[in-house]
């Protein structure tokens, strides 16, 4: 099976209604785990696409940073309380989801991460993980209930699925800058 | 000239055998492991013939006294200082040599874990802390049993960051090569055995203070919770340690080459990342847990099945390309080409079959509807017995046949090897009767963790009878094992004849690919270990904390 088929199956597969409504009963699940996973879907079905587009990808994106910020505006767009609220009400939204994610977002960041230097990976990676952070204390400390579908006790469980993830990458930080791994290789 | 000066250990480390320092290491680790297989097996045949209604244990030392000691000599004392020493021998073998300080931590390492282990074991004795090896709260013990376990942890963690040092300490003086593969397993181990254990020792430091009375109340979810991402991540360092012998040592001994080094590697590197969430199939009937995300962890544990799969894969591979090359043909060839006779290869291969079953019986479970059938009744001692009990006992059993004569440079007669397809024999079964039995009894809904009782001749539990004769005729047999492999043990660490036995490590294919450098980087593999973690427990240890109830005090049930 090719990356693409791959893709378009794990999109397919996401998109079936009993998956779909498991994924998106559970708000942390929905956010960290549904959203990635069309993330993660566009990524894989970008290859071919790439090869079918290679001149519009050269035109647009030559440096990989249009593609980038295309790619941190969608996922700052779906880190809004109020679209994953819509994103279940309205059948329009809940589409706009399934095309964003991976065709707005997924395929952008595979064209771009490799054009992309050192410095700006770094920097990426920090600017998500200062930003989980502070979402991350917003879905903890919010006092109110954010969207109309979650209760407060799942808003916090994602305030610390943000929160985790965040320490995740500072690890992950840390170890890339203490590290080096010519000493090793 | 550093890397010259290591690069020449290495070879005399490898042309010489290895080095009477570090050789003490494991003789005393293995001694201790073997010691425990000695008393805990005899406790276990007290259980069985207890449950089959034939023996009656005293007042002073209860059968849950007796079932407490079993299942910590066993599943942790047995376990950890067997892979502890295997491992330490192993890298002491493929790093050229331990390294002092690495040698020092590992025997600070072993003071701790043995002074924890008496701590643990006196309040047990006095019935002071007749809580099982899970210590569930509200159960609470004397607290010098839990200060017991925080050594114990903080002496396998001096090991695991001995490891670390070594391993590390191993890759700069040699760059661009990969870890040589059974240092990678071990590698796993220890990163498994320190990220597994931190949950536990957070479980312990919250109990101290309850069982002394300095908190009130515990939430007694929060520590099951935590107690099984532990005793779940260890059943998978069991699991991975067996796999090493299966993987680097079973093929050199019957005479052929190992399985993709890549693919070998990989198998690590999913079971070290997808591990410790798993333990949520633990606590399938626990309350407090969204049916929807009990329903999203079963594909967690189902996940490490697809390693599994891979391995019989490999290991059938290994078989059937050796066979092909001795001249076999047919499509039992590889059948009638293995080494059958050799308890170094006979065990680990029993050890692998007995691991169908045990995993079948390990999916079975970890589905909703069945797991409530089979919960808490003697199946689940069926299927551990199984598993830890011949899967990866048989495996540590085959090792110490060319291990223990390898760090005490003395060889395996062919007496003894014969004395050692015996034991795996009777072992096999012993443990065939005993688990069959527990696994049908179990279904007829006999209870775990419970000594004889008829509850008053009731026509059911009399019906359990014949299925519990069976287990204690199974029990005898195994004790029987025991004092063979114990004898065999002791023989050839003392008794054997001198000479030189090496450390059988099988080469690649000479065809293979090369490694991709990918599967050096440790660093990652830590990243989505943690990334997983989170995944798995975020969501049920908000619920437990943020809607907790009211908490329990300590209770003495026994
Ligand atoms: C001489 C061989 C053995 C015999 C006769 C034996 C027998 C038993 C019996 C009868 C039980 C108690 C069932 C119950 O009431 O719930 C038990 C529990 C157990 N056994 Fe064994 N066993 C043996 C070897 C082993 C080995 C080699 C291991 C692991 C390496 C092991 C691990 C355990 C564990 C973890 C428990 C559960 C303890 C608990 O529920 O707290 N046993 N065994
Ligand atoms: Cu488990």
């Amino acid at each position: 099976m090719n990356q693409f088929t791959a893709g378009l199956f794990l999109l397919i597969f996401l998109a079936l209604p009993p998956v779909a409504n498991l994924l998106e009963s559970i708000m942390v699940v929905h956010m960290h785990m549904q959203m990635p996973l069309l993330v993660i879907a566009g990524f894989l079905m970008a290859k071919l696409v790439q090869e079918r587009f290679p001149v519009f990808f050269e035109n647009w994106n030559s440096n990989g940073v249009p593609g980038i910020l295309l790619f941190i505006i969608i996922m700052v767009y779906w880190m809004i309380p109020r679209t994953m609220d819509e994103a279940l009400t309205v059948q329009s939204v809940a589409i706009f989801k399934y095309i964003s994610l991976p065709f707005l977002a997924g395929i952008p960041l595979r064209d771009s991460w490799k054009k992309l230097g050192d410095k700006s990976k770094n920097a990426l990676i920090i600017s998500f993980t200062v930003m989980f952070f502070a979402m991350g204390l917003l879905y903890i400390m919010s006092p109110e209930q954010l969207c109309n579908n979650y209760l407060i006790i799942e808003q916090i469980t994602l305030g610390w699925g943000f929160i985790t993830m965040a320490a995740c990458a500072v690890v992950y930080l840390i170890y890339s800058a203490v590290v080096d791994p010519s000493d090793y290789v | 000239m550093e890397a010259l000066k290591l690069n020449f250990q290495d070879k005399t480390n490898k042309a010489l055998g290895i080095n009477e320092e570090d050789a003490l290491i494991t003789k005393t680790y293995m001694l201790v492991a073997f010691t425990a297989l000695l008393i805990g097996g005899t406790l276990g045949l007290l259980q069985g013939l207890n449950r089959a209604g034939l023996l009656e244990l005293p007042v002073w030392f209860n059968y849950y006294q007796v079932l407490t000691a079993h299942g910590l000599l066993l599943v942790l004392v047995l376990t950890a200082f067997f892979t502890i020493g295997y491992f330490y021998a192993a890298m002491s073998h493929s790093l050229g040599g331990l390294l002092p300080k690495v040698r020092k931590m590992a025997w600070i390492g072993f003071g701790m874990k043995i002074v924890g282990f008496v701590m643990a074991v006196i309040p047990i004795l006095l019935n002071q802390a007749t809580v099982m090896f899970t210590f569930y709260p509200p159960m609470a013990a004397s607290p010098w049993f839990y200060i017991g376990l925080v050594f114990i942890v903080l002496g396998v963690w001096m090991c695991a960051f001995g490891a670390f040092i070594q391993v590390a300490n191993w890759r700069k003086n040699n760059k661009g090569q990969h870890l040589p593969i059974i240092s990678y397993f071990a590698t796993g181990v220890f990163v498994l055995l320190f990220f597994g254990s931190v949950p536990v020792a957070i479980e312990v430091l919250y109990i101290i203070p309850w069982s002394i009375g300095w908190i009130e109340t515990i939430n007694v979810m929060l520590a099951r919770t935590l107690f099984w991402a532990f005793g779940h991540t260890l059943v998978n360092i069991w699991y991975l340690t067996a796999l090493s012998a299966w993987y680097v040592v079973v093929p050199k001994i019957i005479g052929g080459r190992r399985f993709s080094d890549t693919l070998t590697r990989l198998v690590i590197i999913l079971l070290v990342i997808m591990n410790i969430p798993g333990g949520f199939h633990h606590q399938i009937v626990d309350p407090g847990i969204a049916e929807s995300v009990k329903y999203m962890h079963v594909f967690m544990s189902l996940a490490i099945g697809f390693p599994s799969l891979m391995t019989a894969y490999a290991m059938f591979s290994v078989f059937e390309k050796t066979a092909r090359k001795k001249g076999g043909t047919g499509i039992f060839a590889w059948f009638k080409k293995l080494p059958w006779g050799d308890v170094r290869f006979l065990a680990p291969m029993i050890a692998m079959i007995a691991f169908i079953p045990g995993g079948a019986g390990g999916i079975v479970q970890s589905t909703n509807q069945l797991n409530q059938v089979v919960h808490n009744t003697l199946w689940v001692v069926g299927h551990f017995h199984l598993t830890v009990g011949t899967t990866v006992v048989l495996t540590f059993f085959g090792i110490s046949y060319w291990l223990i004569p390898y760090v005490s440079k003395r060889v395996l007669t062919p007496k003894i090897n014969k004395l050692g397809v015996i034991t795996t024999l009777i072992w096999t079964a012993g443990m065939s009767f005993m688990a069959i039995a527990m696994h049908w009894v179990g279904l007829l809904g006999s209870p775990r963790r419970t000594s004889y009782t008829t509850y008053a001749d009731n026509a059911t539990a009399l019906s359990w009878d014949p299925y519990l004769m069976f287990l204690a005729v199974g029990g005898t047999l195994l004790m029987i094992g025991v004092l063979l492999q114990v004898y065999a043990v002791v023989h050839l660490m003392f008794f054997a004849p001198k000479g030189e036995t090496e450390f059988p490590i099988a080469d690649v294919e000479d065809n293979a690919s090369k490694t991709p450098m990918w599967t050096e980087s440790w660093g990652r593999v830590v990243v989505l270990l943690l990334l997983l973690v989170a995944m798995g427990y975020v969501i049920p240890l908000v619920e437990f904390i943020g809607n907790a109830p009211p908490g329990s005090p300590p209770f003495q049930t026994w």
